[in-house]
């Protein structure tokens, strides 16, 4: 029954201030906005890189000599002491796995692109078995991907990304065009479709050649060995495909059987889990940094109740001396901190949205309201009322009516 | 029926080393209905005397009953509670809040009472109408004169109904003519059943009423009945 009317109270008290009220009001609003910004932002990150890793589907893994989350230098020694994944083994998973529905060796190197006047320089080159595009995401978007045939004869076809045909080609049509790669005449056989940019860079910009031509091309693959793509039969047999795999190559290798791995398989679920694992901390590192702007914003809070039970102590006296009892000031003058950071909240939660939208805009990430940066970003707000105002609201509630009364 | 009774009342401040006594054994008794004045000069301790009966303070040492009530041994909030219901306070200087309305300062011990929005309205209408002010109603106070002012403060120490009503030097910060006017208006409000403490210093003010306390050193230094028409109510 008090409350609505304490609260009325508060918020006439905060309009009659107001620009005391909306500079308070603002160091709120900053403190919320950059701790919302940072929230959307990585969330809309972090979504970024799943979709990138959905490419990769649930049923696919990758063999490689070393990757995953490398957490001490001797495991990274270690790493690079391993051998490399070799055509033989490659050979013996394609022809002994029976639970990988495909296998695909892949290669890479970076070389420089050009046709006529246009030059395109460190352009990723892929070297890799037909079959990828049935293991990878990769849509074709004119032409076809190279094919057993090119793999065979090791022909000097190239299946390119959008960025490619678009910097070197233009408008025309590529397919079927020559161009040159290091100086070697290529035929474009396809274009991958368009998939966009991810931190401001372009997915686009790379081009595969078959296997064969590529080992032609570039060399053996050395020491950095094979990557090898393999997409098993179902989901359900995820689990068994990478076990058979483990298998074979722990064979062909000969891991004796008390000493692990000395090879790395990597799903889209453990690449996602390692890199949650290394922005946990970058994240909270940079909430951590912006939530000082909310403690600012909490000591403006605190700092500007404290003047203004000092300067309203008479009023106060008038009160207790008509009936209001220690909660009832005390509430009062919560409620004038608590409308404050909640409403300074809503607008930062509502800035910093946006905020973030057009930040991550300029980088082409789509970006969804996060509930939970909403319902964070009112919970430390409203958290910030209550524990900044607090105080003066107690030191308010416990002021003497005989001597609030007679205070000039 | 004795409204306000108080024994051997005592109230000592520690200033610095040095004790000093403001009361020093005070014990009085007014009945309902009287129109008492409590005179003394500054530094006699009549003001000590009026936070004691108004609840705004406790004795160091002694009792006190208001309506029935011992109040010397009660809490802050216990306190507020009873300053809230039975206690109507009108101070030298009206201590109006000054960004509310005439009609807003009158309805605020009715929300520490938990009365709801619109019998708090209606009520302060009628209290406002009471002092001849309901076409002021929406005046701040700066918007008022200064007997407009002591006259919406009286109005708020009536609004809730209290047994009492206390007035420090009600007419201290008023012309003499304005005075006379507000003086006027506790007469009626006494005729009217009320029960009315005034602390002056004024003899002028104090012979309007028709008990007469003079307090002295911290002692009550004589209680003489100027009218007859002392009455007693219930």
């Amino acid at each position: 029954m008090i409350a609505p009317a304490l609260l009325k109270i508060a918020v006439e008290a905060l309009w009659a201030n107001r620009l005391r009220s909306g500079l308070t009001l603002l160091g709120v609003i900053i403190g919320v906005t950059s701790v919302m910004t940072i929230i959307s932002a990585l969330e809309g990150m972090m979504g970024a890189i799943e979709d990138d890793l959905a490419v990769l589907g649930p049923t696919t893994f990758i063999v490689t000599k070393a990757g995953g989350v490398i957490t001490s230098h001797e495991q990274w020694m270690e790493m690079m002491k391993r051998k490399p994944i070799d055509q033989k083994s490659v050979d013996l998973v394609s022809e002994g796995c029976e639970l990988c529905e495909r296998t695909c060796a892949r290669v890479s190197g970076s070389a420089r692109l050009k046709r006529g006047n246009n030059t395109m320089r460190r352009v990723f080159i892929g070297g890799s078995t037909f079959s990828l595009v049935d293991i990878v995401d990769m849509e074709v978007a004119q032409g076809r991907f190279h094919s057993y045939e090119d793999d065979l004869y090791r022909r000097r076809v190239i299946f390119i990304g959008d960025l490619v045909r678009e910097e070197l080609f233009g408008d025309a049509d590529p397919i079927g065009k020559t161009l040159r790669l290091d100086g070697t005449k290529y035929t474009v056989c396809g274009v991958a479709k368009k998939r966009g940019t991810m931190f401001g860079e372009s997915q686009d910009d790379f081009a595969f050649i078959p296997y064969g031509t590529h080992i032609k091309q570039f060399g053996a693959p050395g020491s950095r060995g094979i990557r090898m793509l393999i997409k098993a039969v179902s989901l359900e047999r995820l689990e068994d495909a990478m076990d058979e795999v483990r298998m074979i190559l722990r064979a062909q290798r000969h891991v004796p059987y008390d000493k692990p791995d000395d090879f790395t398989i990597l799903t889209a679920d453990n690449i996602l889990e390692a890199l949650n694992s290394i922005t946990r901390i970058f994240r909270m590192g940079l909430i951590g940094i912006s939530s000082i702007s909310l403690v600012v914003g909490g000591i403006v809070v605190m700092n500007i109740m404290m003047v203004s039970v000092t300067e309203r102590t008479r009023e106060i006296g008038i009160r207790k001396a008509i009936g209001a009892r220690q909660q009832h000031i005390m509430l009062q003058f919560l409620f004038e901190a608590l409308v404050t950071t909640l409403f300074g909240g809503l607008i930062g939660i509502v800035l910093g949205y946006f905020i973030a939208e057009s930040l991550v805009g300029m980088l082409d990430m789509q970006i969804s309201p996060s509930t939970f940066a909403m319902v964070a970003g009112l919970s430390i707000s409203t958290g910030i009322g209550i524990i900044f105002g607090l105080y003066p609201a107690m030191k308010a509630a416990r002021l003497d009516p005989i001597k609030a009364l007679s205070y000039e | 029926m004795t409204l306000i009774e108080t024994k051997d009342l005592w109230k000592t401040y520690t200033m610095g080393s040095e004790q000093v006594h403001a009361l020093r054994g005070v014990t009085i008794s007014i009945e309902k209905g009287e129109y008492v004045a409590i005179m003394g000069p500054s530094g006699s301790g009549k003001s000590t005397l009026m936070n004691l009966i108004g609840c705004l303070d406790t004795p160091t040492q002694g009792e006190y009953y208001l309506n029935g009530k011992r109040v010397s041994t009660m809490n802050d909030d216990e306190l507020a509670g009873i300053r809230n219901r039975e206690i109507g306070f009108v101070f030298q200087t009206f201590n109006l809040l000054p960004r509310a309305s005439a009609l807003h300062n009158v309805e605020l011990p009715l929300i520490y009472n938990g009365s709801a929005s619109a019998d708090r309205a209606a009520q302060a209408e009628s209290a406002l109408t009471k002092v001849e002010l309901s076409d002021r109603m929406h005046h701040k106070p700066t918007e008022l004169s200064g007997g407009q002012r002591q006259r919406v403060a009286i109005a708020r120490a009536l609004v809730n109904n209290p047994s009492l009503l206390l007035a420090d030097e009600p007419t201290g910060n008023l012309d003499s003519k304005t005075s006379i006017e507000i003086m006027r208006l506790i007469d009626d409000l006494h005729r009217q059943g009320n029960t009315i403490i005034i602390v002056t210093h004024e003899r002028d003010i104090a012979t309007r009423a028709h008990r007469v306390l003079s307090i002295l050193d911290g002692q009550i230094a004589s209680d003489e009945v100027t009218s007859e028409d002392r009455r007693t109510v219930g």
